[in-house]
């Protein structure tokens, strides 16, 4: 059933600003009483507005930027490292004889991000503390190419897969462990041939934990609450593990959000949001997300995503709240209390 | 309309630091990415403009070796029709006018209306290419283009020079001419993936100096006007001062250095 007067009314469609409202939480998926997913068809709408090239200039610099030099942050691959200065972490050899159990996905964000490399060094501390054999891609790394797809750059996004795929299996290592849950998602269910297990880094430490690896000695005295990120939770199940994590913490007083796990409320980062200018005037979900935690009394409002902390973060400052509230990795804290 | 547009590979370099290669004539490259020239993306996008609105063809021109292929796609991509690429060991060294020789060469054979190319080259900033175009091809020019309007019998081009302070110079120029553009003139759309994989099936033809009816002697440091003999990084004087410590030092010093000198 697909004519010209059909292709005329997508194009109409695909050319009104609301496409690129959607921030492909999955909500209408999750809630969707016949299995539908209707966050695709935005999507597929966007994919017509990039073949055409009739992008954003912010989305179509973040989407060069991915071709040309792997990131979308517009900055070289010969700064993709730059973060683990100091640190004497290991880089892996492709083919290497030796097994290394895990290897660490870092992507862009938090690869670039002067607020969210912490994010990473802390990744670094607490895996130290536990003993863990791990090691990075170094600057051959590249952007998983989750945003990509969510851009409607399937081409894009096909190469992402590809080139991703073969570089990561030529890696002997026993697991991969993604920081962000963007990563994870798109080496979990969109990636094509990938032959190691992938796990985002709050199951790892959540194993780590049990099994009395990593000890917390040190206490925490904040009340605490957790924001489910959308591709975490709604979109693969992830709502125990970070939970465990952040109440096996030591004078953790942890207190859930009225909209968590499934019905948590997205924090506007995903979808290719973090380079889209919306047109919309209605308050950010990230704002009503903060004021939500502090009508809770939060003094933290801990993450697992690296979206998430920058989205949440901007709302504290633009509330006037940072100095009142935290938003924090849980990586973050857990290497406060190692 | 038929049109050429010249387009440049370019070192990045708003983001990365620039070292002098062991030369002393050229730069490490190592660690650079690559892309189009800004300006050049600009004239790329103002050709297919023009095309769509009232038809025509664009050509698309680069002097480079194979690695310029990658942004002559990108211009493919984007809209246009054909694609020539000039690589010759004789080019080595080349100034903006010995480059201009070997353009004009390959443009000189074409049926063309307009000539685009970007106003000024990221990498050695001479906005001599362009001009001196112009001139060899025996056609009036306008440099730091920020408006074109085709006139209603295609004849005639009207278009905007930048001046300085945001000041708009109008003319009105008979066809052939070259236009050099300046970035701002537009929005250039995105070269999707699909798209660059899809403009690698047009052929790209590869053309020698000689191929151009050129002699080796009219380009390289022979066939130029200036000729290239060291970068160096700028001195310290003696009135320079550089401030150390950490961000939050430096910015204080160099508050408290503006205050004292009566600067804010």
């Amino acid at each position: 059933m697909y004519d010209t007067v059909n292709q005329d009314l997508l194009e109409e469609l695909s050319a009104k600003p609301e496409i690129w409202d959607c921030t492909t939480c999955w909500t209408c998926a999750a809630r969707c009483p016949k299995g539908l997913e209707p966050m695709e068809v935005l999507v597929g709408l966007r994919s017509i507005q990039v073949e055409e090239g009739k992008v954003q200039p912010t989305v179509r610099d973040a989407l060069q930027s991915i071709f040309q030099d792997g990131n979308p942050w517009g900055v070289p691959r010969a700064k993709r490292y730059d973060w683990a200065e100091g640190l004497d972490v290991k880089i892996l050899e492709p083919e290497a004889e030796e097994k290394t159990d895990v290897l660490v996905f870092v992507c862009c964000t938090d690869a670039y991000d002067t607020r969210v490399v912490k994010v990473t060094q802390a990744l670094v501390k607490v895996l130290r503390a536990a003993g863990v054999d791990f090691g990075f891609i170094g600057e051959d790394e590249s952007c998983c190419g989750s945003e990509v797809r969510r851009l409607g750059e399937e081409g894009l996004f096909e190469m992402c897969d590809e080139e991703n795929v073969e570089m990561l299996n030529s890696f002997n290592v026993e697991r991969i462990v993604t920081i962000s849950p963007h990563c994870y998602n798109a080496m979990k269910k969109e990636y094509h041939g990938l032959k190691h297990p992938v796990l985002h880094y709050t199951q790892l430490l959540d194993q780590l934990i049990g099994e009395g690896k990593l000890k917390l000695s040190g206490n925490y005295e904040k009340v605490v609450t957790y924001h489910d990120p959308c591709y975490l939770g709604k979109q693969n199940d992830i709502y125990e593990e970070p939970r465990r994590i952040l109440t096996s913490i030591p004078g953790v007083d942890f207190r859930e959000f009225d909209r968590c796990r499934e019905r948590s409320l997205c924090c506007e980062g995903g979808g290719g949001k973090m380079w889209v200018e919306s047109e919309s005037t209605e308050e950010r979900l990230a704002e009503v997300r903060v004021r939500d935690a502090r009508e809770m009394g939060a003094q933290v409002i801990a993450v697992a995503c690296p979206f998430c902390l920058l989205t949440l973060e901007d709302a504290t400052k633009v509330q006037g709240l940072e100095e009142e509230m935290q938003v924090m990795d849980i990586l973050e804290i857990l290497s406060e209390v190692l | 309309m038929n049109m050429v547009v010249c387009v440049k590979r370019v070192p990045d370099t708003a983001e990365s630091e620039v070292h002098i290669d062991s030369t002393g004539k050229g730069i490490e490259t190592g660690k650079l990415s690559f892309r189009m020239n800004d300006a050049d993306n600009y004239a790329v996008e103002e050709a297919i403009l023009i095309k769509e609105k009232i038809g025509g063809t664009v050509n698309v021109i680069s002097i480079g070796d194979e690695k310029s292929d990658e942004q002559i796609r990108m211009a493919l991509a984007k809209g246009g029709d054909e694609a020539i690429r000039i690589t010759d060991p004789a080019l080595a060294g080349s100034d903006g006018f010995a480059l201009a020789k070997a353009l004009a060469a390959a443009i000189k054979g074409m049926e063309y209306d307009l000539v685009l190319t970007g106003a000024l080259a990221d990498d050695d900033g001479c906005a001599v290419v362009g001009v001196a175009l112009a001139e060899l091809l025996g056609v009036p020019h306008a440099a730091y283009v920020k408006k074109v309007e085709v006139l209603e019998d295609g004849k005639k081009i009207k278009v905007g020079r930048e001046l300085e302070g945001g000041l708009m110079e109008f003319l009105e120029m008979e066809l052939p001419a070259v236009l050099t553009i300046q970035t701002g003139i537009n929005e250039p759309r995105y070269a999707s993936f699909k798209g660059i994989k899809a403009a690698a099936k047009k052929e790209i033809a590869v053309k020698s100096v000689a191929d151009l009816g050129l002699d080796p002697s009219e380009v390289g440091e022979a066939g130029s006007w200036a000729v290239l003999e060291s970068f160096t990084y700028p001195v310290v004087g003696e009135k320079a001062e550089i401030l150390e410590g950490d961000p939050a030092e430096t910015a204080a010093k160099l508050a408290a250095i503006l205050k004292e000198k009566g600067l804010v």
